[in-house]
């Protein structure tokens, strides 16, 4: 019975965190890529060519994790992406709010301000994939065991 | 013979009157004359603080604080090489507009001399003064001396008296007035304008960057 709980906490947390990936990947792909490519140079953390590069592929990357993510097909890898994707977003919001530099975080659409509380959003969300990847690799464990 | 005496005396107390009357008119003439060249309106200062062409494909409204570091870094590294290429070339029409922020103790002192200059038709060099000298009187709070040298003696006159007028400091709370209608929380923050289209953009954005955006837009035209 616990173990049937954890197994369905361990899921909704999964398609959470991939709803919220595929959902960030979508707003992204109907916005124009230099559009978001502004947005990211406003961080000033990358060459303009590495700007260009992210804005074009990130979209697709973030939509490409949470279907793989959302399918559960090697859920320990496809989490253990998911986290080290989150906890990048996480490491450079902080960075910023740290730094004082007062832009619009980009990460769901244009127009949204990056505060303290995108810094606490992102890292629940780093916390909520971890789970899920911590989780997904117990699982894994226990079944090859 | 003494009748016409007291004619000519009467026309010549006439003439008197109205000649002074006339230099009367004149004096009292000539100070309302003097007061619309040095008074100019809001929509003249605001027309001043602006580069190229209003036909321009692309609009740009760039809300600024003279006294924020990346405000300077956007001007000095950004809009410099836009208003030397594409402002030249008629695509894009550049809108400076004010947002002098409470926390920047010398932003608005910084806002009402550059209105001033922009009044005489001279905003161009003190805005480049301001920014380029930033460090050096945000720290002294010096900002006439840095509007000075970027003057002539008469222009810093002229300057000196238009600071104090109301209607420039009028002209600085309608830019601070049309920031916050336009959700403007935040400076540098830019409008990006293109068919009717505006798109915010806040921060620091490199030249290469803003280019590459501007020619996806020309190109779709």
């Amino acid at each position: 019975m616990r173990g049937r709980l954890l197994r369905a906490a361990l899921l909704v947390l999964r398609l959470a965190v991939a709803a919220v990936l595929v959902y960030a990947g979508w707003v992204k792909l109907r916005q124009p890529p230099l559009l978001f490519a502004l947005e990211v140079d406003s961080y000033q953390l990358l060459p303009s060519w590495a700007v260009l590069a992210l804005a074009y592929a990130l979209p697709w990357v973030e939509l490409g994790l949470g279907l793989w993510l959302a399918s559960g097909l090697a859920a320990a890898w496809s989490a253990t992406a998911a986290t080290l994707l989150l906890g990048t977003f996480f490491g450079v919001v902080l960075r910023t709010y740290l730094k004082g530099l007062e832009i619009n975080c980009g990460c769901f659409g244009p127009s949204e301000p990056l505060t303290r509380w995108t810094v606490v959003r992102d890292g629940l969300l780093v916390v909520m994939a971890l789970v899920t990847a911590a989780g997904a690799w117990w699982q894994r464990r226990r079944r090859a065991a | 013979m003494r009748r016409s005496k007291w004619v000519c005396g009467f026309v010549t107390a006439a003439l008197a009157v109205l000649a002074a009357a006339a230099v009367a008119q004149t004096r009292r003439a000539h100070p309302v004359r003097t007061a619309a060249r040095s008074e100019p309106s809001a929509q003249q200062i605001a027309a001043a603080k602006t580069y190229g062409v209003r036909t321009a494909p692309v609009t740009i409204e760039e809300f600024s604080d003279f006294e924020c570091p990346a405000c300077r870094e956007l001007y000095m590294g950004t809009l410099r090489p836009l208003i030397d290429e594409y402002v030249a070339q008629g695509k894009v029409y550049l809108v400076h507009h004010d947002f002098p922020l409470p926390v920047h103790q010398y932003a608005r002192s910084a806002a009402l001399y550059a209105n001033a200059a922009a009044a005489i038709g001279r905003f161009e060099p003190v805005e480049r003064a301001l920014f380029t000298r930033q460090p050096e009187w945000s720290a002294s709070g010096r900002v006439r001396d840095v509007v000075a040298g970027a003057l002539t003696a008469a222009e810093m006159k002229r300057v000196d008296a238009l600071v104090k007028d109301p209607v420039v400091a009028a002209a600085v709370d309608h830019d601070v007035e049309l920031g916050r209608q336009a959700g403007v929380q935040r400076t540098p923050t830019m409008f990006i304008s293109f068919r009717g289209q505006r798109t915010p953009v806040v921060g620091v954005v490199s030249y290469d960057v803003l280019r590459r955006f501007l020619n996806s837009l020309l190109a779709s035209r």
